[in-house]
């Protein structure tokens, strides 16, 4: 019954599916981040983006990097989306429709500028990095023992970083939530 | 003999594929059909656990408090899920009109899969492991977190303040005790030395003195943890006593306030093979998966002792359901935050402690301390925040 059909499935598509498997949660992914983009509805909008995070997370499955995309499953769909339609909930429509951002003046032409050189300044570091410079490694498999290696031995001082950073973040959070004693 | 009845399901499987395969059926249409007769299975084989559930759950429910339960509908009111079911199939489906109908129809549908999705990784038996993944646990844990969105789903689209309310609330319980969940099962996967739910079966597998079991259940830490993961189970599943988001006296019926007909009946499924899930987790990681509890019962085969010690877990959650009040919200979440996560972490550094104590006379000792000094500090506060003193009635003026 160990099924080497539902392994290969997951982890190695490119021998049963061919490119599919990875391609259709790829457009899943594009057309759900767009709608979530698009839709006036804020909460088929907070929706369409947990879509967007699912499709994520088997695109990461389908590419060999299991551990990943479960954790992005996990975060996200679990814990992100969820503080999200909880924020949503929280705040009172009419707080929704007087937007008194500084943003809120620039229009669609603005906005779109702005995306722009935003991703221009994201593809510019990314492919000025080290990184993008590498050859891509013959075979992908990402091993749960190897990343956990990794995060405890070479990454040790970054994971010990983000635990402060996030930890300092729950207690701000706490502080902020707690009622006033008389 | 008993070897054979052990293997059957694989055998059967591979005898039906090899007679496919003598036709002359190619070798990726047989990999197809085995995965369909395979998840075909599961889900037959869980469906059929939920119809006996939820009948021998008002029998035991009834039981206890001293009244006969189901008993109109076959002998002894065995063939209750047949009736209930064609009583939910045939009744109306109604959807409010100002409900988003759209997402009003997804949220069963979004509940439904991840409770059957999960079942893929669990170790049914000897080498009966339908997806074998290096991170079996995380997929677990991934996968059942869909069911927030679901019960948000359900709860936000009915446009009732009684569903958004009820789903809050769930969603705010699911969240809490999700931690302590999580870490407590991370401690089994810790001593293990994998995440895989086979792996871990293994490392619990051999008998101390040849005839006690070397379950994670019978180990300080592993005591601590299993006792923490069962009531967090209680709270994901949304039972008795954390049944609260769908409180009647106060909420209606939560998120399910406005489903009826079928769509209740999947969310009731959902619930219910979920429930199952969680306790075959729970058995995978302390009671030992499907390993006898003692040399010479291994005879019977190893996927009886799988649903066997589920069925008992489920068994137990009805009692407690049973037994103990419903809690309030706050005391729910300052539980889940105050007392339950504190005491995982215990659980976390006294299994650490056991690893490098050596796992003998020491390592009982110092794991044994590092969770119980936790629990009587923890405890004794809590029974003093909590202690019930006399209450005084006030009339408003």
């Amino acid at each position: 019954m160990n099924c080497e059909f539902l392994k290969t499935f997951f982890t190695d598509p490119m021998k049963l599916v061919g490119e599919w498997f990875v391609i259709l949660p790829a457009l899943v992914l594009l057309l759900s981040t767009a709608a979530a983009v698009v839709v006036r509805n804020l909460i088929h909008a907070a929706l369409l983006l947990t879509l967007s995070f699912i499709a994520l997370g088997i695109t990461f499955i389908a590419l060999g990097a299991e551990f990943v995309g479960f954790v992005q499953l996990l975060v996200y769909v679990g814990a992100v989306a969820m503080i999200i339609v909880f924020a949503i909930l929280l705040t009172r429509p009419d707080q929704l429709t007087k937007s008194g951002s500084a943003l809120s003046g620039i229009g669609p032409a603005g906005g779109a500028a702005i995306g722009f050189a935003l991703l221009a300044a994201l593809l510019t570091f990314v492919f000025s990095s080290p990184m993008a410079r590498k050859p891509l490694p013959a075979s992908v498999s990402a091993p749960v023992a190897a990343i956990g290696e990794a995060l405890m031995g070479d990454y040790v001082v970054v994971l010990i970083v983000i635990g402060v950073l996030l930890t300092a973040a729950l207690v701000g959070a706490a502080v902020i939530a707690m009622e006033d004693k008389p | 003999m008993m070897a054979l009845l052990d293997r059957a399901p694989v055998e059967l499987l591979h005898w039906f594929l090899g007679v496919l395969g003598s036709f002359g059926v190619p070798a990726w249409i047989l990999a197809i059909i085995s995965a369909l007769i395979i998840i075909g299975t599961i889900i037959g084989v869980f469906l059929g656990l939920f119809a006996l559930t939820s009948v021998m759950e008002r029998k035991i429910l009834a039981r206890v408090q001293n009244r006969y339960g189901p008993n109109r509908v076959g002998p002894f009111g065995l063939f209750q899920p047949v009736a209930d079911g064609i009583k939910m199939i045939t009744k109306e489906d109604l959807v409010p009109r100002t409900a988003d109908w759209v997402v009003h129809l997804l949220a069963p549908v979004v509940m439904m899969v991840p409770a059957l999705m999960v079942l893929a990784i669990l170790p049914y038996g000897r080498g009966m492991v339908p997806a074998e993944f290096d991170a079996g646990i995380l997929y677990f844990f991934a996968v059942g977190a869909g069911t927030e969105v679901a019960v948000f789903m359900a709860g936000w689209a009915s446009n009732n303040k009684y569903s958004v309310l009820g789903a809050m609330r769930a969603i705010a319980q699911m969240i809490s005790y999700e931690l302590p969940l999580v870490i407590s099962a991370i401690v089994a996967a810790m001593i293990a030395g994998s995440l895989s739910p086979s792996a871990i079966v293994a490392a619990q597998s051999g008998f101390a003195f040849g005839f006690l079991p070397q379950w994670f259940a019978f180990t300080p830490w592993g005591f601590a943890a299993a006792f923490i993961f069962y009531i967090c189970a209680l709270a994901e599943s949304n039972r008795s006593p954390f049944d609260l988001p769908e409180g009647e006296s106060e909420l209606v019926a939560g998120h399910l306030t406005e489903y009826s007909g079928f769509k209740y009946a999947t969310f009731f499924m959902a619930e219910y093979v979920g429930m199952f899930a969680i306790c075959g987790m729970f058995v995978t990681l302390f009671l030992g998966g499907w390993q006898a509890p003692l040399p010479f019962l291994d005879i019977v085969p190893s996927w009886c002792w799988f649903f066997g010690k589920a069925c008992f877990v489920a068994f137990t959650m009805i009692w407690v359901r049973a037994t103990v009040p419903r809690l309030r919200i706050d005391h729910l979440l300052a539980f889940a935050w105050k007392f339950l996560l504190p005491m995982s972490f215990a659980a976390f550094l006294s299994a650490a402690a056991w690893h490098y104590a050596g796992r003998g006379p020491l390592a009982w000792l110092t794991s044994l301390a590092i969770v119980g000094i936790p629990y009587l500090v923890l405890g004794t506060a809590f029974t003093n925040r909590f202690a019930v003193s006399r209450r005084t009635y006030q009339f408003s003026e």
